[in-house]
């Protein structure tokens, strides 16, 4: 038997390799610094850092859900992206523009290593990136009413896009090595990635783009969403790493390793490419089927105080906030429905996918209330509202052809313990206003306030609470009972009435 | 004494142009000066040397490595600082920033041991107090001997340096003389130059070119030997002169066969180099 065996490199072959590889090193080092020093980046990194900070202290109302602030972390390093891709593109241009060509081509580190180097220069300003990103998703995280649960895949797209950014401004150097090039393309990467100017359409092509955002004002259970964020990593990654091969190869290198570093990448960028295109699978649309017609199969239910509050797993620990509004307007209603039983239940419409935006029809049983899955801000009083037309008209159907005096009591349990109920007032309507008619929003259909309605009820949350509050509890059989006028409702509280009748044409 | 640089039959064509044309040349330590008129093939032979361009036919070797191969030329590259006739810079880098990119270009790797080469290369051509001073804010002068340190940085054996004194002021051009002497102690250095008196001054051997190929190879000295007897004095130009010129006392200096009974005058090197060119142009108007 014999054995056939290569010949070890010799030494004096492989002390060059590892010089060689430590000089580009070195250099990516420099290159580094430069880039992470240039004006382009610097300004970025300052309006970047400083737009997290802006966004992030107000966003999701205090109150995301991670499965979503994961994704908004993805539009910030866009900018990042077109200036890394500028700084990088005049990095390797600068030998070109200032004559240096000549004199560098004879030393010993080879154009193919120096724009290596140009590429793993790029590698701090995405770990910096990927920094903000992870400083952004941790702010969200650590927000008191933080539920669900990020993706490390999409918090990586950020990163992965300023490195594709950054390779490409590279390989453009290489393949158009002219100084206008990379700001024109940073032009149209801005008006079709940013601006929006070529949609990308179909499941197949719009997650070509880098950034797929998909904002939305639901956000659905984790599990549901169903975006292809690991396949989207892995094809960002694998073109980001193309196209840097790639321009490796370009500058001359083209040895077994660059060849196959190309070809390697190539194959995980097509990978990725074709496996987020495959759009939603049989499982996930039984689920979201599941999660919109039968929710009760999927939700955990909690009592507190009588009450039952049923919601998707992750929005658990959301249900003691959802209580302590039903008690607070249970508790300014009359004897009959002090101890009504409610059925909290959260609902969403989830067969459309994390972009839509569908509405939800009301609950007709007796005595549930809808809660959806975003919470803070308007969504509170919203709530609120529908807690509290439930309490009046019995259950949310009934409450959504209420065209009576019932309304100004739904309004005033709703808004009147609310830290600023004017103020609570303005931001249900939807027209943000406080007098006039008005559509008044809730988690299911939309209510209506007459022009009357809204001048009695402005009065009321004008008075002392207590005073109210015990008028309420007085009359309350007759505050609830269809057909009451505005004007006798205003009557029994002790508020001057409405100018004209109720109409709510 | 074993030459550093080492060439046969070193030939290059642009189209129908031989910009070389079997030169043959053995370089020792010192500086070597390199004479030649416009177009008469040094800039292309530097560039040879230096690597940047391959020769057609012929070989040449730097130190014993031959840049034939990869291996070779990067061996050649490792020993060699190469200065072009209009180097570039990059103005946003300072002149430490600009030396310590070639530095690391040339492979010096550990970053300490580096700046400390750089450092010392930018003392030595007298940078060493304005190297964080940006290079767009330096003067011509000054700029020229940040690429003479970015050349010099790494202690090449071989350093090639194309027309560096062009452009400068008399005193900088005597301060670049210093600088170029003292690279050549220990080193091997060519200098291509249209400076006479840098040569002169500066150098142990010399070579002039004309069309591509050597023309003369020998120590200044030598050079300046072949004007003796050759050089004199006329009222008129004399018109059996290869050159002639006014000369500022009034009277005119010849170069060539002088008649019989002629008013001899001591040759210089450039007698000697035009003597060389024989007529081959190099600008000595009447």
């Amino acid at each position: 038997m014999s054995a056939v065996l290569s010949p070890a490199p010799p030494a004096a072959d492989r002390a060059a390799a590892a010089g060689g590889a430590r000089a580009v090193l070195a250099l990516a080092r420099f290159e580094a610094r430069k880039l992470l020093s240039s004006a382009p980046v610097v300004l970025a990194f300052v309006v970047y850092i400083g737009w997290i900070g802006w966004r992030t202290r107000q966003s999701f109302a205090g109150y995301p859900a991670l499965q979503d602030a994961d994704r908004s972390t993805q539009a910030g390093p866009l900018l990042v992206g077109m200036a890394v891709l500028l700084s990088a593109n005049l990095a390797v241009l600068r030998s070109r523009r200032h004559g240096t060509e000549d004199q560098f081509a004879v030393l010993v580190v080879p154009r193919g290593r120096r724009t290596a180097a140009h590429v793993l220069a790029l590698l701090p300003v995405v770990l910096l990136t990927a920094g903000c990103v992870t400083g952004q998703f941790t702010w969200e995280a650590l927000k008191p009413g933080a539920i669900g649960h990020g993706s490390p895949a999409e918090l990586l797209a950020g990163p992965l896009t300023v490195l594709l950014f950054g390779a490409v401004g590279v390989l453009l150097a290489r393949l158009l090595p002219v100084p206008s090039a990379a700001p024109l393309l940073s032009v149209c990467f801005l008006f079709v990635f940013v601006l929006g100017a070529f949609s990308f359409q179909g499941e197949g092509t719009r997650w070509l783009a880098p950034v797929v955002s998909e904002a939305s004002t639901t956000p659905l259970p984790s599990d549901l969403i169903g975006r292809p964020a690991a396949w989207h990593a892995l094809y960002l990654a694998g073109a980001a790493l193309c196209v840097a091969f790639l321009a490796v190869l370009v500058s001359g290198a083209r040895g077994l390793t660059v060849k196959a570093g190309v070809a390697l990448t190539l194959a995980l960028a097509v990978t990725g490419a074709v496996a987020q295109a495959g759009g939603d699978s049989p499982a996930l649309t039984a689920a979201r089927e599941r999660a919109t017609v039968t929710p009760e199969k999927e939700q955990t239910c909690v009592e507190r105080a009588g009450s039952r509050y049923c919601a998707f797993p992750e929005w658990v620990p959301r249900t003691a906030q959802w209580a302590t509004v039903v008690d607070r307007v249970r508790s300014l209603t009359g004897p009959a429905a002090h101890d009504r039983q409610l059925l909290v239940r959260q609902r969403i419409d989830a067969r459309y996918g994390p972009a839509a935006d569908s509405a939800i029809p009301p609950a007709t049983r007796r005595d549930q209330v809808t809660v959806g899955t975003a919470w803070g801000g308007n969504r509170v009083p919203e709530f609120s509202t529908a807690v509290a037309a439930v309490l009046v008209a019995g259950s949310e159907a009934a409450s959504d052809t209420m065209c009576d005096g019932r309304m100004v009591t739904v309004m005033w349990l709703s808004l009147s313990w609310q830290d600023d109920p004017v103020d609570a007032l303005r931001r249900v309507r939807l027209d943000d206003s406080v007098s006039g008619a008005a559509i008044v929003l809730s988690p299911t259909d939309p209510l209506t306030m007459t022009e009357g309605q809204t001048d009695v009820v402005r009065r009321l949350l004008q008075r002392p609470l207590a005073g109210v509050a015990a008028k309420v509890r007085a009359h309350w059989a007759e505050l609830t009972s269809p057909k009451v006028t505005t004007a006798r409702v205003a009557e029994l509280l002790g508020v001057a009435g409405p100018g004209k009748a109720d109409s709510c044409a | 004494m074993n030459p550093t640089v080492s060439a046969s039959g070193l030939s290059l064509h642009y189209g129908r142009t031989r910009a070389l044309d079997e030169v043959e040349l053995r370089l020792t330590p010192g500086v070597t000066g390199l004479l030649g008129p416009n177009g008469a093939g040094k800039t292309t032979l530097l560039r040879v040397l230096a690597t940047a361009v391959p020769a057609d036919r012929g070989s040449f070797t730097v130190l014993g490595h031959d840049p034939r191969t990869a291996r070779g030329r990067q061996e050649v590259r490792r020993h060699l600082g190469y200065l072009p006739q209009t180097p570039g810079f990059h103005p946003g880098f300072t002149a430490f920033e600009f030396v310590d990119y070639v530095a690391i270009l040339k492979e010096l790797t550990d970053r300490r041991a580096r700046h400390r080469e750089v450092r010392r290369v930018l003392e030595e051509v007298g940078l060493g107090e304005v190297r964080g001073r940006r290079i767009r804010k330096l003067s011509g002068g000054m700029r020229q001997r940040v690429a003479l340190a970015a050349a010099l940085v790494g202690d090449p054996g071989f350093l090639v340096l194309d027309e560096p004194t062009v452009g400068l002021d008399p005193e900088q051009r005597m301060r670049f003389r210093e600088l170029i002497a003292r690279a050549g102690e220990g080193r091997t250095v060519l200098l291509s130059t249209h400076q006479t008196e840098d040569v002169a001054m500066l150098c142990r051997r010399v070579l002039v070119m004309a069309g591509g190929t050597v023309r003369f190879d020998g120590t200044p000295a030598e050079l300046t030997a072949r004007a003796a007897g050759r050089v004199w004095s006329s009222t008129e130009r004399d018109p059996g002169a290869k050159a002639g010129w006014r000369t500022g006392t009034g009277t005119f200096r010849n170069v060539g066969d002088p008649p019989a009974g002629a008013d001899l005058a001591e040759a210089t090197l450039e007698d000697g180099y035009l003597l060389v060119l024989d007529g081959m142009g190099a600008g000595v108007a009447a």
